[in-house]
């Protein structure tokens, strides 16, 4: 019975100890999954602008298949494109951005959210703004000289407001 | 005629073929399945048409083919360019850009974009066509090692005086600190000398006509062959004042710092 005491102890220290391990160096482990699984493999910073889903023609807030809202944006030394953009309140908006060059991160103004930008990686997030208003974007990760000066906008606009707007194409403030 | 152990044969050989064939064909609409779902993921309502600002990506092997560029077969290629661009690299007209100092990548996706038609010009997009890739990147060479010093005796006409001095502090305001509330980065954290962005050329000694021109065609989208939309974002939020401010500046030769890289 002792035996069998200890025997258990012993295997779960190796458990822990061994799930201590992977938590740890995660990246090491993980990452090969994410490749196997696809997931791993993001667009390269340097053509963004060649192919892919970050084209310029590609970057602002798109309608999806069900209704959903997909917004691109692109990071980079040191203004954010779309340098505005446009979305309806109320609604789930995911945000899929990456970076051209170092990392970056994005935070609205006056909200709790934010997300970073990361050459090689998208990064995808979902935020709800309750309430029309318009939301400043600084970059709010160390990016270079020109970091302090780099920051977007975010419109929040009434859902009726975002239907009149060029419905079926990228929305972007910027636009005609 | 067949044996009963050659029709044994033969048996086993259809059942392990048509075991093959079904394995492969099963591997087939997995991968099928696979990527149908990956492309469904990705498409959307409506696609709207790809546009590619240009075709020069800054890849390592584009960095390497300028790198290795000769600036000696540059000199031998200039010979075409100076009538406009002057002897030294620095034009007696203000309308043409300066390319004494200028950025080797800058010069080279420039004209990459002239010969693909990304940048429009009646006359540099028929000599740039017969540009090779290579000899861009000699000509780049070429130009980037040009001094920028002022020579008495050129005839250039860089230095122009500054039509509305007030404009100055404008102007400095723009290339040192940028605009925030407006999302504009200060000039110097691209285009020197603080720091440097791939493709974004040194503007100290660059000619103020140009640099206007270039701003308003920026500004409207008439020219488009930024990578990312870069500068096109930033033009499109000066005012035209400012953007008068900041080439006259520039124009005058008191942008800061004279850069070669």
């Amino acid at each position: 019975m002792k035996i069998k005491i200890r025997k258990i102890g012993f295997v779960a220290a190796l458990t822990l100890f061994g799930a201590a391990l992977l938590s740890t160096r995660y990246y090491m482990v993980d990452l090969p999954i994410w490749h196997f699984f696809g997931g791993g493999e993001g667009p390269d910073p340097s053509t963004l602008h060649l192919r892919g889903e970050f084209v310029e023609s590609n970057l602002g807030a798109a309608e999806g298949p069900a209704g959903s809202l997909t917004v691109r944006m692109i990071a980079q030394q040191f203004v954010f494109v779309p340098q505005c953009v446009v979305v309806p309140a109320g609604v789930p908006i995911t945000f899929r951005i990456t970076s051209a060059d170092v990392v970056h991160r994005l935070s609205f103004m006056g909200t709790n959210y934010g997300l970073s930008a990361v050459p090689g990686v998208v990064t995808e997030a979902s935020f709800t703004f309750p309430k029309p208003g318009q939301f400043k974007i600084p970059c709010h990760e160390f990016c270079g000289a020109g970091h302090y000066a780099m920051r977007g906008q975010l419109n929040v606009v009434s859902r009726d407001q975002f239907a009149s707007l060029r419905p079926g194409e990228r929305r972007t403030c910027e636009q005609p | 005629m067949s044996s009963p152990s050659q029709s044994a044969h033969l048996r086993i050989g259809a059942r392990c073929f048509g075991r093959c064939f079904g394995t492969l064909l099963a591997l087939l609409a997995t991968t099928v399945l696979l990527s149908g779902s990956d492309s469904s993921g990705q498409s959307e309502n409506s696609e709207p048409p790809i546009r590619v600002p240009s075709n020069v990506a800054w890849t390592q092997d584009t960095l390497a083919l300028i790198s290795r560029g000769d600036a000696f077969r540059g000199l031998l290629l200039a010979r075409r360019c100076n009538h406009c661009h002057g002897e030294e690299g620095f034009s007696s007209v203000p309308n043409f850009p300066n390319l004494a100092g200028v950025d080797r990548l800058s010069f080279w996706k420039q004209m990459q974009d002239f010969r693909s038609g990304k940048r429009t010009s009646p006359v540099m997009q028929p000599i740039a066509e017969g540009l090779s890739p290579r000899s861009a990147a000699d000509l780049a060479a070429y130009y980037a090692m040009l001094p920028t010093a002022s020579d008495p005796q050129d005839s250039r006409a860089f230095p122009q005086p500054m039509h509305d001095a007030a404009g100055a502090s404008m102007a400095i305001r723009l290339i040192v600190f940028g605009d925030g509330q407006r999302g504009i980065p200060p000039c110097q954290s691209c285009h020197g000398p603080v720091s440097y962005v791939n493709g974004a050329p040194p503007l100290a000694t660059q000619n103020g006509n140009y640099l206007e021109q270039q701003l308003e065609l920026f500004s409207t989208g008439n020219r488009a062959n930024d990578i990312n939309v870069r500068m096109r974002s930033i033009a499109r939020q000066l005012t035209s004042e400012e953007k008068t401010a900041l080439s006259e500046y520039y124009g005058a030769g008191h942008g800061p710092g004279v850069t070669s890289r």
